[in-house]
């Protein structure tokens, strides 16, 4: 906990400095002097803005559905009601509304199985699978929070045959449960083949409950 | 309403008219900030994966009085960003502000430091706009009046993430999708600077 709370303080810290080092910046460049902003600066900045919030609609749209058509749907009521009525507010919660309707309408949700009988999260000793895709297992947590997996729930993590305690795989594997757990999903399990297809899995007596029964 | 140094020489009747006034004038600015904030704290709880959403969603509107920032902020908040990463999205984001200052360097000149600091700390889009409008000529009157309105708009701000961390966290709001937010936010700041450089363009062509 220590390290994610200096890693939250850090970030505000940053955001803070470097917002207000922008807002001081004309303080400590006109500190001495009363002079009018030169003209190529104030040309400057009005090219800079509009491209720089035009890569980061680009930017923030990778953190969207952005393979299926319905935030550029939203995207374009947004713009469409902001350049009709012209109040900021009313076009952002419309156009967030909407594409939230649009998402919980089932539009874009994939059918993925997280149970132990055909886990969708596969580790292979050539790397970490989702749906036989691969990806990094920082990805892992996203697809899930992309789909809308509940933090609640129980994320099995199949281990393909040889991928054991010692090989490198397995430190992938332990990656993906590390980012798993990072991200709030702390009920992940590793399943091996024979346990995932196997309709039951055998009880053994677990190792801790044996001193008890012997001081019984 | 105690006088606080210099200020003192502004009588108090005055005073309180400058209050009243920067209050009305930025009752707008409330209605935008709060509802605004309150959608950033929401987001913050839903998808920043923080403890204590409350606190992290005032800590950071009362950072930065960055609407903006605020929202995207969020995603760096859930983990796994580089600081670097987190220095160039907050510079991207924010480097209008940089110009912001320029109109204000002789009107701030010389003034007591920690009011300097309040004000610059407070310079976002809509205080701004309102220091620039206000119509007090007298320098002492004029910044009497940027101090109060910086300091009532940045509480509105203040008050509208906190609460919306608190919603976020207590109530059962669906989250799926909401990150839009940020997004419309993106867009709507870039149409409104289209139409201004459309409008410019036809003066200059008309």
């Amino acid at each position: 906990m220590p390290e994610r709370l200096a890693y939250l303080l850090s970030v505000v810290a940053i955001g803070w400095a470097v917002t207000f080092g922008l807002r001081a910046l004309p303080f400590l460049v006109f500190a001495g002097r009363d002079r009018e902003l030169p003209p190529w600066v104030e040309r400057l900045g009005a090219v800079i803005s509009p491209v720089i919030i035009a890569g980061l609609v680009v930017y923030s749209y990778s953190g969207l559905e952005w393979r299926t058509a319905w935030p550029y749907l939203a995207g374009l009521l947004t713009v469409g009601l902001h350049l009709w009525k012209r109040n900021a507010l009313a076009s952002i919660v419309t156009g967030t509304v909407v594409y939230m309707l649009l998402l919980g309408c089932g539009c874009t949700t994939r059918q993925v199985n997280f149970g132990a009988e055909n886990p969708a999260v596969t580790v292979t000793s050539a790397g970490v699978l989702f749906e036989d895709e691969k990806v990094a297992p920082k990805e892992v947590p996203e697809i899930l929070d992309d789909m809308g997996v509940p933090r609640s729930c129980v994320i099995h993590i199949l281990l393909e045959p040889g991928v054991r305690a010692g090989t490198p795989a397995f430190g992938d594997a332990k990656a993906v449960m590390g980012c798993l757990v990072q991200a709030g999903y702390r009920r992940s399990i590793f399943v091996t083949r024979r346990q995932a297809t196997s309709k039951a899995v055998p009880r053994r007596p677990s190792a801790k409950k044996r001193p008890r029964q012997a001081v019984q | 309403m105690s006088a606080i140094g210099e200020f003192a020489a502004i009588p108090r009747r005055e005073r309180r008219a400058i209050f009243r006034r920067a209050l009305v004038n930025s009752i707008p600015v409330l209605l935008g900030y709060v509802t605004m904030g309150f959608a950033a704290g929401v987001l913050m709880a839903v998808k920043g994966n923080v403890p204590w959403a409350p606190f992290w969603s005032g800590l950071c509107g009362f950072a930065f009085i960055s609407g903006t920032l605020s929202f995207a902020i969020v995603p760096a908040m859930a983990g796994g960003f580089t600081f670097g990463s987190v220095a160039l999205l907050a510079l991207g984001i924010n480097f209008r502000y940089a110009f912001y200052g320029f109109s204000m360097v002789g009107r701030w000149r010389g003034i007591p430091l920690w009011q300097k600091w309040l004000l610059v700390h407070t310079l976002a889009d809509e205080i701004y706009a309102l220091d620039v409008a206000c119509p007090l000529k007298d320098p002492l009157k004029n910044r009497y009046y940027c101090l109060w309105n910086g300091t009532l708009n940045a509480l509105y701000w203040c008050v509208g993430t906190t609460s919306g961390g608190v919603a976020g966290a207590a109530l059962p709001i669906p989250s799926r999708g909401i990150e839009f937010a940020m997004v419309a936010l993106f867009l709507v700041i870039f149409t409104d600077q289209m139409r201004d450089i459309w409008r410019q363009w036809r003066k200059r062509h008309a």
